[in-house]
């Protein structure tokens, strides 16, 4: 149980970057989840931490000491992979009890140990099974007895649940997140999925590109998202980005324009209007339905209006509306963002006063 | 609706018949293309424990033939009727019993062991040409063996090492040159080693290892190497990254790794060139009989073939003895492996 730290760590490969100026701490016992599509640098990430790749650059720091030249295997770093990694040609007990070969105990309590976490994951029937000889979710847990056995400082999940189908995947996320309150451990969720990510985490780290997008609570990171990218990349369906323009107090897209405050000077900006938040109303901005996607609970239209293609969501079981009906949007216009139109950034107290 | 299901019928029935033919057709494919392939073998241990000085006759051949031949077919024919393991086992018994009794009565009279005096006896040329001849140039059997097995073993020992390093490290680093490494490994295998026997016995005798077990040690070990390497880099291909990263997470140095969870999944690609390793030490001819300028040391193929030409004359009863006695190791090692070694293909292609 540790508290990790993060100072200006960048990981290049020649002229590729992979991480660039990572900044960030995480406290004892905290559950973070780094969040961002393929590629963004997430996984070298966790790669850094455990110490299978050095840092190009800058310092890696557990309870305040530098731990960039410490070997992986005294880091005391416990790993669940993608893959899960399970050693094939040993039973899951041998599986659970290798990171114990390698600090004197005796064989006995090295036993006892291994009993007791797998009671902990709930495999305690499968000890003498092999890897080849389980399910998907089984592995996972075996992987993951095996990450925890030698109580580890930091706790790497590398998308653990991407290979589970979507039942286990429900039950398995709140299972983690039990065994990792239960442990207390230092805990870091590699994902791509943002409803893993905000479902498990304390916060989140939204990551694009090598670069950190947002450090924030799932709920900040929904609600105010830094950039355009967190922003469409955090929420589902994706936010309707609409760009446009600041002039005289108004914004301006295409022929239409809403008054607004907060901001006066001209600026190339992007509206964020969240589809959740997008509903039908007597007034409002008008829209013709050209697509519907039953969800469910819920039912996802698209609509062409003056702003361009516009989601919307409507909690009904059934469609209420069909191909090409007028419809008027409104919106609670506090809830609109605005972001910046060059660098995407949001733009702080600019606030619409009508949408319609 | 009568007349679809009529059809499914029909279409059941001559599929099934179908492929009842083209079981058939392919049985009897195998077994003709194994005749010229199993006849010749059989015939050689049929001349060890038939022959009498002098020639061969292939009467007792054609005899035990006559009731062997009949009893695999019947052996065939229960083994495709019956599904029960137990009721197999049963038959199999009784057939062997029945043909052990037929071959008694029929062959009985001509089987001896006097062709195999060769084990028991230290001084083969002594007894058949006198003292004055060859004598104490021409060993006893068991000295072959054992320089057969020492060649065999210790070269298929450091090609097993070599190619298991070398294979993980061409798999695992990146390195200036590896994939050019590669193809140089290839292009050797493109030349015969015959071709080298003129540079390899310069070589040799420089290093003063002529007329040593160590230079057809040596030499062999080389010239299996880079298509061992190549094989082991396939199969240690086929080992995912992830596996020894978690090794290493768990607190295993990246030797550790390697011993204790990379080691155990490429086993059967090291049991495959053990196995092609040893034999072809075991078999060597070549390269014993070329870095050899006398009879300084003997292995069983040299052992061979003195006693089927320069000292003893023909004597086919003893050749066909040593025969079977040279190829039985290679043979049981190869019946107790092969699920080993039908693998090997697998990871050849990953490579």
């Amino acid at each position: 149980m540790a508290r990790i730290e993060l100072v200006g760590v960048a990981k290049r490969w020649g002229n590729t970057v992979a991480v660039e100026d990572m900044r960030t701490e995480l406290e004892d016992r905290e559950f973070v989840a780094i969040l961002g599509p393929s590629g963004c640098g997430k996984s070298t990430t966790l790669f850094l931490l455990a110490g299978i790749y050095a840092p190009t650059e800058g310092e890696i720091r557990f309870d305040g000491v530098r731990v960039n030249e410490v070997e992986p295997k005294d880091r005391n770093v416990g790993i669940v992979f993608q893959s899960y990694a399970l050693y094939p040609n040993m039973t899951v007990e041998q599986n659970i009890m290798f990171p114990l070969r390698f600090v004197s105990m005796e064989a006995t309590e090295a036993q006892k140990q291994a009993r007791e976490i797998a009671e902990l994951v709930q495999i305690e029937k499968l000890l003498e099974r092999r890897p080849g000889q389980l399910s998907g979710g089984q592995q996972q847990r075996v992987a993951l007895a095996r990450a925890l056995i030698k109580k580890p400082n930091l706790l790497l999940l590398d998308e653990p649940l991407s290979n589970l189908d979507a039942t286990l995947r429900l039950s398995m996320r709140s299972e983690i997140r039990r065994i990792q309150r239960e442990l207390g451990v230092t805990t870091i969720l590699v994902t791509h999925d943002q409803v893993e990510a905000t479902t498990m985490a304390d916060r989140i780290i939204c990551m694009n590109d090598g670069r950190i997008e947002q450090i924030d609570t799932p709920e900040n990171l929904y609600r105010r998202p830094n950039t355009t990218f967190v922003a469409s990349f955090v929420g589902s369906p994706p936010i309707n980005l609409v760009a446009g323009s600041i002039r005289e107090s108004r914004f301006v897209a295409g022929e239409r324009s809403f008054p607004l405050s907060g901001i006066t000077e001209t600026a190339e900006v992007w509206m964020g209007l969240r589809p959740e938040l997008l509903a039908v109303a007597d007034e409002g901005l008008p829209a013709t339905v050209a697509t519907i996607e039953p969800m469910g609970r819920e039912i996802l239209y698209g609509a062409d209006s003056p702003l361009g293609f516009l989601r919307f969501l409507e909690a009904a079981p059934l469609p209420r509306f069909s191909f090409g009906d007028k419809v008027r949007l409104a919106t609670v216009v506090e809830n609109v963002l605005f972001f910046d139109g060059t660098d995407g950034g949001r733009i702080d107290g600019a606030s619409l006063n009508e949408f319609s | 609706m009568t007349a679809a299901v009529q059809d499914w019928q029909s279409i059941a029935r001559r599929s099934t018949r179908l492929r009842k033919i083209n079981f058939v057709l392919l049985i009897g494919f195998l077994t003709i293309v194994s005749i010229p392939v199993l006849l010749p073998f059989f015939w050689v241990v049929v001349i060890s424990f038939s022959a009498r000085t002098g020639g061969v006759e292939s009467a007792v051949l054609w005899k035990a033939c006559s009731i062997l031949v009949p009893a695999v077919f019947a052996y065939g024919g229960f083994h495709l009727a019956v599904k029960s393991v137990r009721r197999r086992l049963i038959a199999a018994g009784a057939l062997i019993a029945a043909s052990t009794a037929g071959l008694y009565l029929t062959v009985g009279d001509d089987l001896h062991l006097h062709n195999y005096r060769f084990l028991v006896n230290p001084n083969l040329v002594e007894e058949l040409r006198g003292a004055a001849t060859a004598g104490g140039q021409f060993p006893w059997v068991w000295v072959a063996f054992i320089n057969s097995l020492v060649v065999a073993a210790i070269s298929t020992l450091f090609k097993v090492t070599i190619a298991t390093l070398s294979g993980y490290y061409l798999s695992r680093f990146a390195f200036r040159g590896r994939s050019s490494f590669l193809q140089g490994l290839l292009i050797l295998e493109v030349f015969h080693p015959w071709m080298l026997t003129i540079p390899i016995f310069l070589v040799i005798f420089w290093i003063g290892l002529l007329n040593t077990l160590a230079g057809p040690i040596l030499v062999l070990t080389v010239l299996d190497l880079p298509f061992f390497i190549f094989i082991m880099k396939g199969f240690f291909d086929a080992v995912p990254w992830d596996i020894e990263m978690s090794a290493m997470t768990d607190g295993a140095t990246r030797r550790q790794a390697f011993r204790y969870v990379v080691l155990p999944q490429v086993r059967a690609g090291i049991i495959a060139i053990s196995v092609l390793g040893f034999i072809k030490g075991w078999e060597e001819y070549v390269f014993v009989t070329a870095l050899r300028t006398g009879n300084s040391y003997w292995v069983m193929s040299t052992y061979l073939y003195y006693v089927a030409d320069d000292v003893m004359g023909v004597d086919y009863g003893l050749v066909a003895a040593v025969s079977v006695f040279y190829m039985a190791p290679s043979l049981l090692l190869y019946l107790f492996l092969q699920r080993h070694l039908t693998q090997l293909t697998f990871g050849g292609i990953k490579g």
